[in-house]
């Protein structure tokens, strides 16, 4: 990573960034708050949720609102983030979403943050919605499961105002690898995973069932069987007499801390003689 | 292409036949859409057995194909009957009353209107498979509305009290008891 160094202004105050990265990184960075449904960090930049409009206001230029997740910064960038023609639009959009999920408790969070509370437009309500109603198809979880995790449970069904998101025929899912990915990127919270017992459902993707692995000393469920191999291939060159397998994360560090500690001990003692 | 009566009774294409129209393309990750088009043009709908194999020997997710099949409505993914009977509801036919001959058609096959596949589409099959019954947006003869396609012939200017007439050259029998 060579990226030249260069000078953005968001709000008015001078940021340094690197060249071509998105401006909604750097602003994050920076603590400036930019709302976004569509962006993740670990995917490619999608101008999907169109929440994270920003203006741009460089002289000489035309001023125009563009998705600062699509925004490659340059030297001499000037952005505004919250200027009024951007909230104005930023409303619009809030309604719509409210519009589209109206059971989300995360979108409404964020509408009230811009003084949205009620939408005018007709509430998108199903019966029996796997996705409790909140999903606003951003399809991040679609990206996650394919991009990121190379599963590739779930996807798009269908067309238009029917279009939704679940697993193929709504049938339980062999490939699912129960690692609750989609769950952690989407925006506004409508998947859903319970674990029962030793089994994780995801409630959200067609009850599909994942088993769950057991922990050896405490006996606490602690990762999906499917997703035990990965796991243990980061401790494997460290632990060669396969004393660290099969345990959960705490048991795990403090199985590490006591093998350390021997080990630490017996140095010591080999000095002292 | 096989006789018309192994269709009717659910004859389906196998693996060897898939994996050889498969081999028609020299780069049949990218020639989906074609690939499917195929198979249905012999099977009439793509079943979940078909998919799958597809799926499995082209390296391609089923999540993905499936959202392919349910993107576009020229895919069936329900066995569909002998005769394709397609409504249009473009803005000209709907103006002349397409929607009276939808529900008179409805009626008179005995084809539920739940009708919404859970895929999303509208496709109705009777039950004896003789005919199925679906919608289309114009068949760009909107000087013929309302328009009704059955198989690949076209009829204009179709009123309510045409249709037995339309469904009786397909081979259908008034019900008695109605």
């Amino acid at each position: 990573m060579n990226a030249k160094e260069v000078q953005v202004y968001i709000n008015g105050k001078t940021y340094g960034a690197s060249e071509g990265e998105p401006l909604i990184g750097v602003a994050r960075r920076n603590g400036i708050f930019i709302p976004s449904l569509c962006y993740e960090e670990s995917l490619e930049p999608y101008g999907a949720c169109r929440m994270c409009i920003v203006e741009i206001k460089n002289e000489g230029v035309k001023k125009r609102i563009v998705t600062s997740c699509t925004l490659h910064v340059f030297d001499g960038l000037s952005v505004e983030t919250d200027s009024e023609e951007v909230l104005k639009h930023r409303k619009v959009l809030l309604e719509l979403y409210l519009a589209q999920a109206p059971n989300s408790s995360k979108l409404k969070e964020l509408a009230l943050k811009y003084g949205v509370n009620r939408t005018r437009f007709r509430q998108k309500v199903r019966d029996n919605d796997p996705l409790n109603n909140s999903c606003v198809l951003c399809g991040l979880c679609v990206r996650v499961c394919s991009e990121v995790m190379g599963a590739r449970v779930i996807s798009f069904i269908g067309r238009g105002e029917k279009t939704r998101v679940n697993t193929p025929y709504f049938e339980q899912s062999e490939l699912c690898l129960g690692c609750r990915a989609c769950a952690e990127v989407c925006p506004t919270g409508a998947i859903e995973f319970r674990d029962d017992g030793g089994i994780r459902v995801a409630a959200s993707w067609s009850n599909t069932k994942v088993e769950l692995k057991k922990c050896n000393v405490c006996g606490k469920y602690y990762a999906p069987v499917k997703l035990d191999k990965r796991i243990d291939t980061l401790y494997y060159y460290r632990d060669k007499d396969g004393e660290l397998r099969d345990m959960c994360p705490d048991c795990r560090r403090k199985a590490m801390t006591r093998k350390m500690t021997l080990i630490a001990e017996n140095e010591v003692e080999k000095y002292a003689k | 292409m096989p006789p018309l009566f192994l269709i009717l009774r659910g004859w389906l294409m196998d693996r060897q036949q898939i994996e050889e129209i498969i081999g028609k393309y020299k780069h049949p990750e990218g020639k989906i859409l074609s690939i499917l088009e195929d198979i249905q043009e012999v099977d009439r709908y793509l079943s979940k057995e078909t998919l799958k194999v597809v799926s499995e020997t082209l390296n391609i997710p089923l999540s993905k194909l499936f959202s392919i099949a349910t993107f576009y409505s020229f895919f069936n993914l329900k066995p569909v009957g002998e005769h394709i009977i397609t409504v249009c509801m473009g803005t000209a036919c709907h103006v002349r009353g397409a929607a009276g001959l939808l529900n008179t058609l409805e009626n008179l096959l005995k084809v539920s209107e739940n009708g919404t596949t859970e895929d999303g589409k509208f496709f109705l099959t009777t039950e004896d498979k003789h005919f199925s019954l679906n919608t289309a947006r114009c068949f760009g003869c909107c000087s013929m509305a309302p328009v009704v396609k059955v198989d690949e012939k076209i009829y204009g200017y179709v009123t309510v009290n045409d249709l037995p007439r339309i469904l009786k050259e397909y081979g259908w029998k008034e019900d008695e008891n109605r």
